[in-house]
C-alpha cells in the first residue's frame, strides 16, 4: 500500500485542479451568456448550455480523485 | 405523443368578392396557420394583398381604447368580468360610447394635470419663502435701497458673524431667524460691501435669493398653505372620479379593445395573402386530422366558392410545429421550449422528459425532508406565481422531483436531512447522529446505499454509469431512428457510437464487478442463475489484462467495430464523436458527485448545530437550533438549484445532442382566444 498521505494529496490537487479549470472555463462563458440571454430572452436555454459545458472537467477530476481514494 | 402532429400545407384560391366572407369564417375556425405570402420573382401576376377598407377606422378606434386603458392603468389581460359581451352589443356600444368615454376620461386627466401642477408651484413657492418667514420683514424691505447692500442667506458660523461685523462698521443691521438653520439677513453700508463679503465667506455663508412679490412672508406662506390643502382635496376627488370612471368603463375598454384586436386582424389578413386583380390565394398549414372538418366547413359555408389544393409537401417545406401531449406531460413542453421548440421532423421528447428529469433531480437530492420541503416549495410557487405560466410550470416540476426525492430519500437512503434513520454499522461508537438516536425510538427504515462511506459512493458511482449508459443508449437509438430516412450516414454512425458506449460501459461494469456482484446476489437460486452465471458473465467477463486492467473481450470487439463503422462512414473526423460519447458517459458521474457533495454539506452542518444543540447549555443550545435552521435552508437551497440546473443540464447537453435539432416554428392558428367577448 503506498503512502496514504502522498494518495489524498493527489486527490486533493486532482479535483482541486480541475475545479479551477472549470472556474476559469465559466468565468467567461457566464459572462457571455448572462449579456446574451439578456439582449434575447431565447437565448437564455443555449446560454445555460454553454455555461454548464465546462463542468465535465470538474468531474473527470472528482472521478481520478476518487478512484485514487479508493486506493488509499 | 412522440411527434408533432401532422400537418398538410393547403392553398385556398378564391375570387375577391369572397375574400371577407373567406377571413371571417378562417378566423372563427383557429386552426389554420397562414404562410407569409412571398411572391416569386418571375411571377409578376400575384401580389401581396392590401388591407381592407375597414382597416384604419378600426385600427384608430383600438388607438383610442388602448390610449384610455393606458390613461385609467387598465391591464387588459388577465381581468375577470362579469360576463362575457355579445360582439353585435360590443360593435353598438363602440358607436355610441367611444367619444364620450376619451372625452371623459380625457377632461379628468387634464383636470388631474392641471391640479397637480398648480399644487407643485404652490410648494415651490412656500419652500423659496419659508427661509424668510421666520425673520418677519416684508419682501419689499430687502430691495430698491440706494446706499445699502442685503444678504440673505444661511451662515454656518453665526458666532463669528456677530462678534466680528461691529469691528468694520457700526452701520449695519442683522436679522436672524433664531431658528437653527441660522438664516441671516443682512443690511450694510455699500462702502463696507466688500470687507462684509469677504467676512461672510469665512462664516461659511450660502446665498438664498430673494422670491418676487411683496407683503409679509408668513402671512403668504399661511395663505399658500391653505390653498394647498383645498387643492389636496380636490386632488382626491378628482383620484376618486378616475376610479370611479375606470370601474365604469373597465367592461367596455376589455370588450372593445379584444372585439377591435380581431376586427384588426382580420382587416390586415390580406396582407398574408397573394392576390391578383380578381382572385386571392391562401396558402397555408392545416393539421392533418382537422383537415376533413376544415375542408367540410369552407364548403359549405362558402357554397363550394372556393377552390382547395392538398400540396405533398417536400423536404424544404418548414411545417410549424403543434405538440400533442396529455395534460401532465404538457408542463414539461416550457422546458423543452426554453431550449428550443423541436422541429417539425423532430422526435418529441416531452414525454421522456416529464419522467426522467425528475427521476435524474430526485436522486441527486435523495432525501425525504428535503422532498417534502421541495414539494411545499413547489406548491407555494404555483400559488404566488399563478399568473405567469413559465413559474407554474417549474412550480410543478419541483412538485413531482420532490415526490422521486422523497421516494428515493425513503427506499434508497434511508435519510432526512442529512441525518440517517438508522446508525450504518462502519459508523457506529463515533460521534456519529441518527434519527434513530436522537428521538430515542427504532425506525426500522434502513440505508441501502450510505451516501457519506466509499462504498457507497461506488454504488453511486455505478447506478450514475448505469443511468447515464441508458439515457445516451435512448438518444442514440432515437437519433438513429429519426436520421434513417433522411441521413443514412449520420444513421450509421450513431450504431457505431451506440457500439462504443456498450463497449465502454461494459468495461466500467467489469471494473466494478464487485459492487454489481452484490446487487444481483439475491438472483443466485432462482430460474436466471444458470444463464447469469453459466454463460453471460463469464463471457462478460473474458478478456485480456492490459495493466493489471481486464478487458473484456466484448469491450474489444464493439468498440473496434464501433470506431471502423464510424471512421468508415464519417471518416477519421468521426473519432471526435467517440471522444465526445465517452466524456458524455463520464458526465452522468454528476449525479453521484451532487448526491454526495450535498450529503456531506448536510452531515457537516448536522455536526455543528447538532453539537451545539446536545452541548446541554441552554442558551448555545438555541443558539445551534436557529444555526441549524439557516444552514439547513442553505443546504437545501443550494442543492435543489445545482441539482435542477444539472439535471436540465443532463438532457439538454448529454440527451438532445444525439437527436435533437430544435428551432422550430411555433403553430400559430389564425384566430383569437376570446376572454371578453363572445360571437353569440
Amino acid at each position: 500500500m503506498a503512502d496514504a498521505g502522498i494518495i489524498a494529496i493527489g486527490a486533493g490537487v486532482a479535483i482541486g485542479s480541475a475545479a479551477l479549470a472549470t472556474a476559469w472555463a465559466q468565468k467567461t462563458i457566464g459572462a457571455a451568456a448572462v449579456g446574451a440571454a439578456a439582449e434575447n430572452e431565447k437565448m437564455f436555454g443555449k446560454g445555460l448550455i454553454y455555461m454548464v459545458l465546462p463542468e465535465t472537467i470538474v468531474l473527470f477530476g472528482l472521478v481520478i480523485a476518487f478512484l485514487l481514494w479508493t486506493k488509499m | 405523443m412522440f411527434k408533432p402532429q401532422e400537418m398538410t400545407r393547403t392553398l385556398l384560391l378564391g375570387a375577391k368578392q369572397d375574400l371577407e366572407h373567406t377571413i371571417e369564417l378562417l378566423h372563427s375556425l383557429d386552426i389554420v396557420h397562414i404562410i407569409d405570402f412571398k411572391a416569386p420573382d418571375a411571377d409578376q401576376t400575384l401580389h401581396l394583398g392590401a388591407p381592407t377598407i375597414k382597416a384604419s377606422g378600426v385600427s384608430q378606434h383600438l388607438l383610442k381604447v388602448r390610449s384610455s386603458a393606458q390613461l385609467l392603468q387598465l391591464n387588459t389581460e388577465n381581468q375577470k368580468i362579469s360576463q362575457k359581451h355579445s360582439e353585435k352589443q360590443v360593435q353598438q356600444d363602440i358607436a355610441l360610447k367611444i367619444q364620450d368615454m376619451e372625452q371623459n376620461i380625457q377632461s379628468l386627466m387634464e383636470a388631474k394635470t392641471r391640479l397637480e401642477e398648480h399644487f407643485r408651484k404652490l410648494d415651490e413657492r412656500i419652500r423659496q419663502l419659508e427661509p424668510f418667514a421666520s425673520m418677519d420683514i416684508p419682501l419689499e424691505d430687502y430691495q430698491g435701497y440706494g446706499h445699502l447692500l442685503v444678504y440673505t442667506g444661511y451662515v454656518r458660523d453665526l458666532k463669528k458673524l456677530t462678534e466680528t461685523l461691529p469691528t468694520l462698521t457700526t452701520d449695519f443691521e442683522l436679522f436672524t431667524s433664531g431658528a437653527e438653520d441660522q438664516m441671516i439677513g443682512l443690511f450694510i453700508v455699500k462702502h463696507h460691501g466688500e470687507d462684509a463679503h469677504k467676512l461672510l465667506n469665512d462664516c461659511s455663508f450660502t446665498e438664498v435669493k430673494l422670491p418676487e412679490g411683496t407683503g409679509l412672508p408668513k402671512q403668504f406662506i399661511e395663505k399658500w398653505t391653505e390653498q394647498k390643502k383645498e387643492l389636496s382635496e380636490k386632488l382626491l376627488q378628482t383620484t376618486k372620479d378616475i376610479l370611479e370612471c375606470r370601474k365604469r368603463y373597465a367592461e367596455f375598454i376589455l370588450a372593445s379593445e379584444e372585439y377591435l384586436t380581431i376586427e384588426v386582424q382580420k382587416a390586415e389578413a390580406p396582407v398574408l395573402f397573394g392576390t391578383t386583380e380578381h382572385s386571392f390565394l391562401i396558402d397555408c398549414w392545416i393539421p392533418t386530422q382537422q383537415l376533413p372538418h376544415v375542408t367540410e366547413t369552407i364548403e359549405k359555408e362558402l357554397n363550394g366558392a372556393l377552390y382547395i389544393q392538398q400540396i405533398t409537401s417536400t423536404h424544404d417545406d418548414e411545417p410549424p410545429t403543434l405538440l400533442k401531449n396529455p395534460k401532465p406531460v404538457r408542463r414539461f413542453e416550457y422546458l423543452l421550449e426554453l431550449y428550443s421548440l423541436p422541429n417539425y421532423r423532430d422526435i418529441d421528447p416531452s414525454f421522456l422528459l416529464s419522467f426522467i428529469f425528475p427521476l435524474f433531480f430526485g436522486l441527486m437530492i435523495g432525501d425525504i425532508g428535503y422532498g417534502i420541503l421541495l414539494i411545499l416549495f413547489g406548491v407555494l410557487f404555483m400559488k404566488l406565481f399563478k399568473e405567469s405560466e413559465g413559474f407554474t410550470n417549474i412550480g410543478w416540476y419541483i412538485i413531482i422531483a420532490g415526490i422521486f426525492s422523497s421516494i428515493f430519500g425513503l427506499f434508497l437512503f434511508g435519510d432526512m436531512f442529512g441525518l440517517p434513520f438508522m446508525l450504518t454499522h462502519a459508523a457506529e461508537g463515533e460521534a456519529a447522529y441518527s434519527w434513530s438516536s436522537l428521538l430515542g425510538i427504532h425506525i426500522p427504515i434502513p440505508s441501502i446505499i450510505h451516501k457519506m462511506e466509499s462504498l457507497g459512493m461506488t454504488q453511486l458511482l455505478v447506478i450514475s454509469i448505469i443511468a447515464g449508459t441508458l439515457h445516451l443508449g435512448l438518444g442514440l437509438l432515437i437519433g438513429f431512428f429519426v436520421e434513417r430516412k433522411h441521413n443514412k450516414k449520420h444513421a450509421i454512425t450513431k450504431i457505431g457510437l451506440l457500439m462504443v458506449l456498450i463497449a465502454l460501459a461494459l468495461l466500467i461494469f467489469v471494473m466494478a464487478d464487485w459492487t454489481i456482484g452484490q446487487w444481483i446476489k439475491p438472483l443466485r437460486g432462482t430460474a436466471v442463475e444458470p444463464v447469469l452465471w453459466g454463460t453471460l458473465i463469464p463471457l462478460v467477463k473474458s478478456g485480456i489484462s492490459l495493466g493489471g486492467l481486464i478487458v473484456p473481450f466484448i469491450t474489444l470487439v464493439f468498440g473496434i467495430l464501433g470506431i471502423l463503422i464510424i471512421m468508415v462512414v464519417a471518416g477519421g473526423f468521426g473519432l471526435v464523436e467517440v471522444l465526445e460519447i465517452t466524456s458524455h458517459l463520464m458526465s452522468y458521474t454528476r449525479l453521484a458527485a451532487i448526491c454526495v457533495a450535498k450529503a456531506a454539506m448536510a452531515f457537516a452542518f448536522n455536526m455543528i448545530g447538532l453539537g451545539l444543540i446536545l452541548s446541554g447549555n441552554i442558551l448555545i443550545g438555541i443558539l445551534g437550533v436557529i444555526l441549524l435552521i439557516f444552514m439547513q435552508l442553505m443546504v437545501f437551497a443550494l442543492g435543489a438549484l445545482s441539482s435542477g440546473i444539472q439535471a436540465v443540464r443532463l438532457h439538454y447537453v448529454e440527451f438532445f445532442m444525439k437527436f435533437y435539432k430544435g428551432e422550430g416554428i411555433r403553430f400559430n392558428p389564425f384566430g383569437y382566444k376570446r376572454k371578453y367577448t363572445s360571437t353569440e
